[in-house]
């Protein structure tokens, strides 16, 4: 009896904290249905939220298959963009030459949008899976890119004194010193690029994808289906609001360690 | 005070074939009865192992130029113990750099063992203690230690990082991380990895600085003892005279910025020099002096200001207090 007073005790002090934290987005939520129900607005224009969250939990399965397509095709594109960061980062540290040809370069195509870059794309790789990993993996790469350089050359004078007297060849700084510094930064570039990856990857499925939400929404849109539309915008949101929060939880976790 | 777990470390280098570190690379073991007082101490001796002559060294800065050294010559001999003493800032890290490449001189020559500085480093046979520690954060002490093996390409040899944490009271640490340590236990971990590799050169600078008096005579008559075992070539910077007397052959005095030699004090003391050494005049007078040739500089530099003088002189006779 106790037992499950404190469970419903420590839910309902969870429940207290989200409200607490979270008010303004319940307030906004619960404004737009007062709003759309005292106006009698056509979902077509905006439908209630109530009945947005109804479509998705009466049709789980509807929603399943292109969410699953989404999240590999970010974690594909997150993943790969990360490795290329990484690489072309350690590239660039290890040659003056290669710092010299890709740098100004890599920060122009920086400062691109990347709904700029999703017709090239398309004229290069086609449509499809293809395209949308490559535009998932770009959007990885540049903030990879900058954070882990910038954490590469960043490391203490003091110690890569003590590498230097110790004879240590530069492949052998950058692995036994510069790398584990460089972790923080690597987590920083995850935080800022995992909600941004999902969204990312929506987006390209939208434009020139076969599979997963981005087609959803896209196909919903053509059939008139507003709250099937808004359905998959909603999931798309929560997904990289909870990248986001496993991101920032990771690197809570580790980067104290690393500095 | 010289209680302390005399535990030997066996000679584990594979370059010199478990002989100890401190022999020459010829192949010629040092007798370690000779003194190396006795042997020429000229510049440029073949016997030399740390050799600087005539260096001066500028930091130029945005406006001022920063004369660090001016015209200092100084010889270590082939496994000597030289300690250095100076005001703070008159170069003394500066001579450490040099002697480990990490600065060129501005004008002048370095040489360690006729060679230029990184020959010795690229042979991973230079140890050295920042007054920084400069541990890995993300690496546990006895990684850290074992650091300089894993650099080298060598195998990590498990033994001889656990005799070193032994050594330096370190052996619960091991799997703690640097900065679940005090600055002191820090400081010693710093200085078991610069000796990981039984390097040929030790140089330390201000490695007991953050001590307390007790464990800071524990570590140097460690050091003493090592040095007599091994014959590394050592320069030692302290700012603690004592120490110094106790452990060199020889103890330089730089002058205040710019740094030049000042004085340079042969200890004719007997080894081993145990605690009763330091209770004993002859020790007592020799530190005595050293202290005066150090507070005459500071109260040459503070010139009219007698209230600083004052001040700096006791806080070198509190240091001597010891
Ligand atoms: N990298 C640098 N750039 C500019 N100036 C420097 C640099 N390193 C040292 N100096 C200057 O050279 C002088 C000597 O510095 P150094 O660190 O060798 O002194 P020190 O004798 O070790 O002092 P302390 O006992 O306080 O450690 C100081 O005046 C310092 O300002
Ligand atoms: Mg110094």
């Amino acid at each position: 009896m106790s037992g499950s007073g404190a469970v419903l005790r420590r839910f309902l002090g969870a429940l207290g904290t989200v409200f607490s934290r979270y008010w303004t987005v319940l307030a906004l939520l619960l404004a737009w249905e007062l709003w759309v129900r005292a106006r009698h607005l056509n979902a077509i224009v905006v439908p209630a939220p109530y009945s947005v969250v109804s479509d998705v939990f009466d049709n789980p399965s509807a929603y399943a298959g292109p969410l699953g397509h989404t999240l590999l095709n970010s974690v594909v594109g997150l993943a790969l963009g990360m490795v290329l960061g990484l690489w072309c980062a350690m590239a660039v540290w290890f040659s003056r030459m290669l710092s010299g040809l890709l740098t100004p370069l890599l920060l122009v195509m920086r400062s691109v949008p990347v709904v700029v870059m999703i017709p090239v794309v398309a004229r290069v790789v086609g449509f499809g899976t293809p395209a949308v990993t490559t535009i998932t993996t770009l959007v990885s790469f540049f903030p990879t890119f900058v954070m882990v350089l910038s954490g590469l050359r960043a490391a203490p004078t003091a110690m890569t004194d003590v590498f230097a007297v110790l004879g240590a060849s530069r492949p052998m700084v950058l692995r036994r010193l510069l790398l584990p510094h460089a972790v923080p930064e690597l987590l920083v570039a995850l935080r800022l690029t995992a909600p941004s990856a999902v969204l990312a990857a929506m987006l390209a499925e939208y434009l020139l994808g076969r599979s997963g939400l981005g087609t959803l929404f896209a196909d919903a849109v053509v059939f008139v289906a507003p709250q099937r539309a808004w359905g998959a915008a909603l999931i798309a949101t929560v997904v990289s609001v909870a990248c986001f929060v496993a991101a920032r939880g990771v690197e809570r976790r580790y980067a104290g360690r690393f500095r | 005070m010289g209680k302390s777990a005399p535990a030997s470390i066996p000679p584990t280098d594979p370059d010199t074939g478990g002989g100890p570190a401190g022999s020459t690379e010829e192949g010629t073991a040092p007798d370690p009865d000779a003194d190396p007082r006795t042997e020429s101490a000229d510049a440029g001796s073949p016997r030399a192992a740390l050799e600087l002559s005539g260096v001066t060294k500028h930091f130029p800065l945005r406006r001022r130029n920063t004369v660090a050294l001016d015209g200092v010559d100084l010889t270590v001999e082939q496994g000597e113990f030289v300690s250095l003493l100076g005001p703070s800032g008159c170069g003394k890290s500066t001579v450490l750099r040099l002697l480990a490449g990490l600065e060129e001189p501005t004008t002048g020559r370095v040489r360690v063992h006729d060679r230029p500085p990184a020959a010795l480093v690229n042979d991973h046979r230079l140890g050295i203690a920042f007054q920084q520690h400069a541990l890995l954060p993300w690496a546990s002490i006895a990684d850290n230690v074992a650091l300089p093996f894993r650099v080298a390409g060598r195998p990590v040899d498990r033994a001889r990082v656990t005799e070193l944490l032994r050594l330096t009271g370190l052996e619960e640490f091991a799997e703690a991380r640097p900065r679940q340590l005090s600055g002191g236990m820090r400081q010693r971990a710093a200085i078991a990895r610069a000796l990981a590799l039984n390097p040929e050169v030790l140089l330390l600078d201000e490695p007991f600085g953050s001590l307390d008096a007790v464990t800071r005579r524990r570590l140097n008559f460690e050091l003493a003892r090592i040095w007599s075992e091994q014959r590394i070539t050592t320069l030692l910077v302290t700012h603690d005279v004592e120490e110094a007397v106790l452990l060199a052959n020889r103890v330089v005095v730089l002058t205040g910025r710019p740094g030049r030699v000042r004085h340079v004090e042969h200890i004719d003391l007997p080894r081993p020099r145990g605690g009763r050494l330091t209770r004993e005049p002859r020790f007592h007078e020799v530190v005595d002096r050293l202290t005066a040739l150090l507070d005459g500089d500071l109260a040459s530099r503070a010139g009219a200001d007698e209230g600083a003088t004052a001040q700096t002189g006791r806080r070198w006779l509190r240091r001597r207090g010891r």
